[in-house]
């Protein structure tokens, strides 16, 4: 087990950078998921970690030592491919004792190795099979299998998940999260796909072409996202975002458009000056609707009505602003009925609408 | 996928079958000719049944050193087959894993070795291993035709090299190993179906050549091609012991492709990456 740590890590290719001065500090035993669309340099990084991307600037750390320069095989490291990267001349059991080789064990630690990490993940009947006569999901258990016998200080997943189906993909996102628990390795996932990372991560590190957007525990990004792309980038459905301008109410700032005014959220409106633009923000859960003669309610049309079992999706429209409720399904109104409904004020996010920072 | 009818079958195999007939002829008159007695050689209509006799096969070996002939041939093919696929698939790996944006131009001047034409070359050639003591010895030819089997080598491996996923070498890099050993324990054997027909067509080059022997070697390492054409002189053509020869000639072929088949299946990679 080690700490990892990213001091200013660049990766240029020629005069193209794709990793601008990443800085990361994680934790000995902590998962943390990099997350982000594809093109973010998610990968990129990772691939640095392990050490099969030259580093381009900065420093990376593996248990205090600076391994900038050293070969993958001299980094503690274990990686679990998107392809799994079986060696398809070789069974599950010599994938296996392949990864061990390097290390130089006695045929019975060898065999202990095996054995053990094989019951650990239910390979104890495939070992003699060869990966060509193995299931995605148990490919997949293969390549994880491969990494664990090594007993690395670092495990890298990139984008272990993305070649399984919805059902399997849940099934061994828990498997993970068990292992993670029963092993205390410290772990880096990449993923794009955000419920992956909340579930999975102790830490969050959201990117966007090259840079982070912002580091935190799932929880953090969640309520507190630091600019508009991270507001938007976790959630699902996204946060709804309308444009509006502050104006001077009655009882402090009022955010104003053609729409709607409501009032601006009173931690904030110290923050906020009368004509600036801002851009506010509220998760669909936590737009609900109206109770008779609430104060503050918006008027606003049903557009579509998705149902979803528990909960209901509505589309709603406020003069050319379409905005989405996630809503208890008992409660779903029907297409084209008008509605009154409010936003919950502890939801309300605002951001600069020109730099999209969080106010 | 559908099931073949009968109706196609028949039909295959009786494509399969002309096609079949069509090469095996000259095959059937080679062996024909050699078990025929010379009388009996350019008899009109051709005989069809004969008493069939070792005689030329018998001349060949005690009138002849056709034994040493075979020997050279195998020394030279085997030599310069080996040579060609080892170095040949170096250089291909190379060419398929390095970037460079100048990295195509060296693998298409690689391929230009193979593109003059040998005829234009035979003299230099003399020249060069006379002045260098070479001229009549086996590694003269194994050099010449390496010049000619190591370009082939790496045009066909890189095709099947850079079929084999990178993603494979990189877990092995992070396994603990070097690139010598990642070379030759997981990227090699995935390409032995490219290996085992880069053998086959080296081997075949290199035994089937006439022009360079003729030309680089005197007694001592003359290849049985040439040897073959010796019965062939200004007073008479002795047919026999040239049919003779030729079958024998035949036959190393035959048996290094049937060796190496078991290569020649594809699939290898098959389910390594999805």
């Amino acid at each position: 087990m080690a700490s990892v740590s990213l001091t200013n890590v660049v990766k240029a290719f020629g005069a193209f950078k794709v990793v601008h001065g990443v800085d990361l500090d994680i934790t000995d035993g902590e998962f943390v998921v990099l997350l982000g669309p594809s093109g973010c340099g998610k990968t990129t990084t990772l691939r640095m970690v392990a050490g099969l991307e030259d580093v381009s600037g900065g420093e990376i750390c593996i248990a205090g030592e600076v391994i900038n320069d050293r070969p993958p095989k001299d980094r503690k490291i274990a990686m679990v491919f998107q392809n799994y990267a079986l060696y398809p001349h070789m069974t599950v059991r010599q994938n296996m004792e392949f990864a061990l080789k390097p290390q130089k064990l006695s045929k019975a630690e060898v065999d202990a190795k095996i054995a053990g990490v094989a019951g650990m993940l239910g390979l104890d009947a495939l070992l003699q099979r060869k990966p060509a006569q193995l299931s995605g999901g148990q490919r997949q258990r293969v390549a994880m299998a491969r990494a664990m016998v090594r007993t690395p200080e670092v495990f890298l997943f990139d984008e272990p998940l993305s070649n399984l189906d919805a059902k399997l993909r849940t099934q061994v996102r828990m498997e993970i999260a068990k292992l993670h628990k029963q092993l205390g390795t410290t772990v880096i996932y990449v993923t794009h796909d955000q419920v992956e990372a909340m579930t999975l991560a102790d830490k969050i590190v959201i990117m966007k072409d090259g840079y982070i957007e912002q580091i935190g525990s799932p929880e953090e990004v969640f309520a507190h996202p630091k600019n508009l792309f991270v507001a938007t980038f976790i959630g699902s459905p996204s946060m709804n975002l309308f444009r509006m301008t502050v104006e001077r109410g009655d009882k402090g700032p009022v955010l104003s458009s053609a729409a709607f005014t409501i009032a601006a959220p009173v931690d904030k409106s110290g923050k906020l000056t009368p004509g600036q633009a801002v851009t506010l923000g509220i998760r669909p859960s936590d737009v609900r609707l109206a109770r008779a003669g609430e104060p503050g309610a918006i008027e606003a049309r049903v557009e579509v009505v998705e149902y979803l079992g528990v909960e209901a999706l509505v589309d709603l429209r406020v003069g050319t602003q379409e905005f989405i409720a996630q809503i208890p399904a008992g409660e779903r109104p029907a297409p084209d009925e008008t509605v009154k409904v409010v936003f919950n004020q502890a939801g309300l996010h605002l951001f600069d609408s020109e730099s999209g920072q969080a106010l | 996928m559908n099931k073949i009818s009968t109706r196609q079958a028949t039909f295959v195999y009786i494509v399969t079958g002309i096609i079949l007939i069509i090469f095996m002829i000259p095959i059937y008159l080679i062996l024909a000719s050699s078990l025929k007695p010379s009388a009996d050689m350019f008899s009109r209509p051709p005989t069809v049944f004969f008493t069939p006799t070792l005689q030329h096969y018998v001349d060949l070996f005690t009138l002849r050193p056709f034994h040493q002939n075979i020997l050279n041939s195998l020394i030279v093919t085997l030599g310069s087959t080996a040579f060609s696929v080892t170095v040949g698939s170096l250089g291909a790996f190379a060419l398929s894993r390095i970037r460079h944006p100048r990295i195509n131009d060296a693998a298409f001047w690689i391929l230009s070795m193979r593109m003059f034409p040998p005829i234009a070359v035979v003299v230099p050639y003399y020249i060069i291993f006379k002045s260098v003591g070479l001229l009549d010895t086996p590694l003269a030819l194994i050099i010449v035709y390496s010049t000619a089997n190591i370009p082939l080598t790496v045009w066909l491996m890189k095709g099947f090299f850079d079929e084999v996923p990178e993603a494979l070498e990189e877990a092995a890099q992070v396994d603990g190993y070097g690139i010598v050993e990642i070379f030759y324990r997981i990227t090699l054997p995935l390409a032995a179906p490219g290996l085992a027909v880069c053998a086959v067509f080296c081997f075949i080059f290199s035994w089937n050549e006439f022009l360079f022997a003729l030309m680089l070697t005197g007694s001592s390492a003359q290849t049985a091609t040439v040897a073959v054409m010796s019965f062939w002189s200004s007073d008479a053509v002795q047919w026999g012991r040239i049919m003779a020869g030729s079958f024998i000639i035949l036959i190393p072929g035959v048996i290094f492709v049937l060796t190496c088949q078991k290569w020649l299946v594809k699939g290898l990679t098959l389910g390594s990456v999805k």
